[in-house]
Formats: C-alpha cells, sequence, structure tokens
C-alpha cells in the first residue's frame, strides 16, 4: 500500500511537470516563468535539507493538529449522536463554522496569538476537526437496527455498547475519514504558514513567490505531496490493522 | 415580406448599428494591456490620471490598466503574452533577466525608493547606518526590504546579533505596541495613513530611507518585452509618451484636486488630508529634482541594485547586460523634467 502510494504521487507529479515543460518549450518561455529542468534540479541539490526540515515542522504540527481534531470530532460526536437539542446544535454549528473561508479567520488568529506554533496548530485542527465531526456525527447517529434491536428489547443497550456496534459496522468509513483528514491538517497548516507563520514549508513558499523563484515551489510541492502520501498510506495501514485485530479479518 | 421577418428587421439592424458603432470606436485604436504592480492606489497614479483623461487614446492607444497584486507578476504575463506593459520591480527584473527573459526596462517611475522604515523619533536618532545597532527592525523574510535592511546592516558593519529581525505583516500591531521599532512602509501610500494613525495618539513619526546612507535599491519601472521594442518603436513611444504624461499631469500642483478625485474613488474612505500628504511625498519619490526627468533611468542605481543582490547571492555573479536591459526610449524619458 505504501510503495504503490508513493509510486501513485511519482506518476502524478512527474505527469505535472512534463506538462509544464511540455508549455515551456512549445511557447519558448524563458527559466523565469517556468524554470528548466536543470534548474528544478539544482534547487533540490541546494534546498533539499531546509525544505526538507521545513516540511517535517509542518507535518509535525499538522499530525498533532489531526490527532487533536480526530479526538475532539469523536468526544463531540459520540456525545452529539443522538437527536437531542444538543445533537442537532452541534450539526448546525459544525455546519457553519466550516463555511467561513479559514483565510479570512486566520489573520483574526494570528492578531490574536501571535504567529508561532499555537495558531499553526489551532488553524490545521480547525480545518481537520469539522469535516471529521460532520462524518462522525452522521455515523453515530444512524442505528445498526439489525444489532441494536435485540439489545434495546433485552434492556441491555448501554451507550457503550451502541457507540462499540456503530463503530465496527462502520470501521471501513471512519478509517477512510481519518486518512483523508490528513490532506486537510496538512492544507490548513500550509495555509497558516503561508498567511503569517515564521515556519514550515508554507513559509518558504511564500519567501520563494517573494523572490519569483517557481524552482523552489515546485521542491516544495514535491516534498509536501510525497509526504503527505506516506503519512495517508500509514494511516490506511494502520486502519487495516485495526480492523484486522477487531474483526480477525 | 412577410410579417415574421419584418418584425426581425428592426432588431437586427439595430444590432448591426450598436455593432458598427463598437468597432468604429475603438477602429484605428491599437489594444493594448498594461499590468501594474499593485493595487489602484496613488503609487499608480500617473496611469490611472491617463487612463481617467484619455491620454492613451488620444495617442491612439485603446489601453487596459489592470491592477496587480501580490500573486500578479508582470514580466510572467508579458511574456506569456497576457500583457503588452507592466510595472516590476527591478530585483524582479534583473532576476528575469538572469534567467533569459527577454525582458526589457523602458522607464524608471520612482527615482527613490518608496520602500522606508518607519520608527518614533523619541526612541532613536538615525544620523549614520550604525545607530541601527540594538534596534528591533521589523523586515518581511525574502522581500525586497530584507534585501535592503541585510545590505545597510552590512554596510555599518553589524552583523545579525548586532539586531533582532522581527517578521513582518500586513498587521502593524506590534509597531503600534512598540514591539518593534522599526517598521517597513511605502512611504508614500501607507505612511501617511500610519502618521495620521500615531498623530491621533500624539506620537511622532521619522523615516528611515536607506538610501540616504548610500543604499539606492531601485524600485518600480515600466516594462516590456524586446521584441515588442523592437518590432513596434512606435508603439512602445506612444505608449511610454501617454503614461508619462499621466504622470506629469498627475503630480503637477494644479491638477492636484483632479488626481485626489481619481484616487478618492479606489480609496472612499481616505480623508483627502492623507490623499494630498500620498501625492506631495509621490511627487517627491517620482520627480525629486528637476535634474531627473519623470522616467528617467538611473544606470548607476540598477547597477548597485544588481552588487547588492549578488552580494546576498540572490543574483548569480554573471552581470546583467545593461546596455541590453535599460532601453530609454527615444527623448520621451527627458520631456518632463
Amino acid at each position: 500500500m505504501l510503495l504503490r502510494r508513493v509510486f501513485q504521487f511519482f506518476v502524478i507529479y512527474f505527469l505535472f511537470i512534463l506538462g509544464l515543460m511540455a508549455l515551456k518549450y512549445s511557447l519558448n518561455l524563458s527559466d523565469y516563468v517556468i524554470p528548466a529542468p536543470s534548474g528544478i534540479f539544482q534547487t533540490l541539490v541546494v534546498e533539499y535539507r531546509q525544505y526538507s526540515i521545513a516540511t517535517i515542522n509542518t507535518m509535525t504540527v499538522a499530525i498533532i493538529g489531526q490527532i487533536l481534531s480526530v479526538i475532539m470530532a469523536f468526544v463531540i460526536g459520540i456525545t452529539g449522536r443522538q437527536s437531542t437539542w444538543l445533537g442537532s446544535f452541534i450539526k448546525v454549528a459544525a455546519y457553519n463554522i466550516q463555511a467561513y473561508p479559514i483565510v479570512a479567520l486566520a489573520p483574526i488568529l494570528f492578531i490574536l496569538l501571535g504567529d508561532g506554533f499555537l495558531t499553526r496548530l489551532l488553524i490545521a485542527a480547525m480545518i481537520c476537526y469539522f469535516p471529521v465531526l460532520l462524518s462522525v456525527l452522521g455515523i453515530m447517529s444512524k442505528p445498526i437496527d439489525d444489532i441494536e434491536h435485540f439489545y434495546r428489547v433485552t434492556n441491555r443497550m448501554r451507550w457503550q455498547l451502541e457507540v462499540k456496534i456503530r463503530t465496527f459496522e462502520n470501521l471501513t468509513q471512519l478509517t477512510t475519514v481519518v486518512a483523508g483528514s490528513a490532506t486537510l491538517a496538512v492544507a490548513g497548516t500550509i495555509v497558516a504558514e503561508f498567511i503569517a507563520a515564521n515556519a514550515g514549508i508554507g513559509y518558504n513558499i511564500r519567501i520563494a513567490l517573494y523572490q519569483s523563484d517557481l524552482s523552489k515551489i515546485l521542491i516544495a510541492l514535491f516534498l509536501i505531496g510525497i509526504t503527505v502520501a506516506v503519512y495517508q498510506a500509514l494511516l490506511e495501514l494502520l486502519g487495516t490493522a485495526i480492523k484486522r485485530a477487531w474483526t480477525g479479518r | 415580406m412577410t410579417h415574421k421577418a419584418k418584425s426581425l428587421t428592426l432588431p437586427a439592424c439595430i444590432l448591426l448599428a450598436m455593432v458598427l458603432l463598437v468597432t468604429t470606436s475603438v477602429e484605428g485604436k491599437e489594444k493594448v494591456t498594461y499590468r501594474l504592480k499593485w493595487l489602484r492606489n496613488v503609487s499608480v497614479i500617473g496611469a490611472l490620471y491617463a487612463e481617467t483623461h484619455h491620454l492613451f487614446e488620444k495617442a491612439g492607444l485603446d489601453v487596459e490598466v489592470k491592477a496587480g497584486g501580490p500573486e500578479r507578476d508582470a514580466i510572467r504575463e508579458i511574456e506569456m503574452g497576457y500583457a503588452d506593459f507592466g510595472v516590476a520591480s527591478a530585483d524582479q527584473v534583473l532576476r528575469a533577466r538572469a534567467k533569459g527573459s527577454p525582458v526589457v526596462v523602458i522607464a524608471q517611475l520612482f527615482q527613490v525608493n518608496p520602500l522606508q522604515w518607519m520608527y518614533r523619533p523619541e526612541e532613536m536618532q538615525i544620523d549614520n547606518l550604525a545607530d541601527l545597532k540594538g534596534k528591533i527592525i521589523g523586515i518581511t523574510f525574502g522581500g525586497n526590504d530584507e534585501t535592503i535592511m541585510r545590505t545597510s546592516l552590512a554596510k555599518a558593519g553589524l552583523s545579525k546579533s548586532d539586531v533582532t529581525l522581527f517578521s513582518v505583516r500586513y498587521d502593524y500591531t506590534p509597531f503600534y505596541r512598540r514591539q518593534v521599532q522599526l517598521w517597513p512602509v511605502y512611504r508614500n501610500a501607507q505612511g501617511p495613513i500610519i502618521a495620521a494613525h500615531l498623530d491621533k495618539a500624539q506620537e511622532k513619526t521619522s523615516f528611515f530611507n536607506p538610501a540616504e546612507f548610500g543604499v539606492k535599491f531601485v524600485s518600480n519601472s515600466v516594462v516590456t518585452k524586446s521584441q515588442t521594442l523592437e518590432e513596434n518603436p512606435e508603439l512602445v513611444k506612444r505608449f511610454l509618451t501617454a503614461l508619462l504624461t499621466g504622470w506629469q499631469q498627475a503630480l503637477s500642483l494644479e491638477n492636484q484636486e483632479e488626481a485626489i478625485k481619481i484616487l478618492l474613488q479606489y480609496e472612499t474612505n481616505t480623508p483627502h488630508s492623507i490623499l494630498e500628504e500620498q501625492l506631495k511625498i509621490t511627487r517627491e519619490l517620482i520627480h525629486p529634482t528637476t535634474n531627473l526627468a519623470i522616467g528617467m533611468i538611473d544606470e548607476p542605481g540598477w547597477e548597485q541594485t544588481e552588487r547588492i543582490m549578488q552580494a546576498q547571492k540572490l543574483l548569480p555573479m554573471e552581470g546583467v547586460d545593461f546596455k541590453t536591459l535599460l532601453q530609454p526610449v527615444d527623448g520621451v524619458n527627458e520631456i518632463y523634467r
């Protein structure tokens, strides 16, 4: 799974670069508009270390943000799963907050919290949290009647059991949601860094833009892409392992 | 003629008349796109004035003036064919040229770089560059201001540890709260606004201009493709003449109210007094003395800009050929002294 993911990313990335090169050479564009392959390679050699550290920095924030948001989403999702006033309030609030573009909220957060680690973490968690919450709410509020009916009529249903049944029955879906939210967390962190932070790969992309250096941006995209591909594959492997341990399949 | 055909005749005639009217109005005028460096504000008043007062039309041109922005790069657009002329900063031009872009400079708009640092005179006095020692200085990492400030510090023999560099954003709060002592601003555009804001709190402001201490870094210039200049010099001449006339008229004291009226269309909430101040400062930056004509290209300034960038490893050491890069248009850059 890991190798397949990485291979798929390589295919997509190099097709993209091929497209750029086709444009460059067919329109006879200078290296300023689209850098030559040798220029991209040189930039990779020069910037590899700094950009790799920056990408790891971004990924660290994204992973912590994702873990926090997944935990919160599960807690709130389980609490609000019943069709009570609280449940519907959480749903409406989540839909509403999700509708706000993070680029509009981010400057306010940066003014209030400064441009350090905490703001990046908060933005990563915010972007990742609401889609996960809505999925968890959706899954947890849908009864599995075939199984739950037995426990209800025998009066043995407890909330822990209810959550367990619904998680077990929707394990594949939940794993996909969690793995998918990794992309959101990474995107959130990069947006935050691009807007106002002092570290991370998003911050380096902004500097490269100031310097009109497309080679650096292409290298940054490569590193982001490959890291996300590896991380998502690891999450999927983890999901498969959990499923196997739980179901024995 | 059937009833149906009769009923279609009138609308068809109106449509034909409209098409003829539109085509006649642009007939004979060459279509040109001019990409600004930034949004429509005082820093591009010359182009706005030329646009509003039909100076381009009078020169036989149908010019579309497009606002710029942080994500816009006039040089790239010119090379891709999306724009014919544009405004770019000297560092952009030099970087592009070093990477083989066929861009040429036909006029230099700012004779003095508007990028300066604001500070409170009660906190410091800057008589020489060494006075920067120990200060907390705002810079945009990766931006022009970083290059200029690092050069100023190097010139004063100051190292990184002698000052504290603070990463600057769109938000001036750190400066207002005195967390940062020197804050980079565009002297003509943001300068008067922040100064007025601080004035309300009875705080005085001053500006640190590195050029006064020998650090000359060229700012915005008008650029085009070398091919355009070679194949259509007449078009370039007409465009530049109209543009520089726009600048000359916009900065003329007798047209001040007219220029402010234009600016008010884009900055509806900016008080008249601030716009007046912005225009006054812009005048000093574009046309500082009668020796320097509007649009004149300061070649020694360009050479110094290149040296500064090379020293900071932002450009390769093989120099740019300024003879082919800087292409003042026959007589045009000398008109408005």
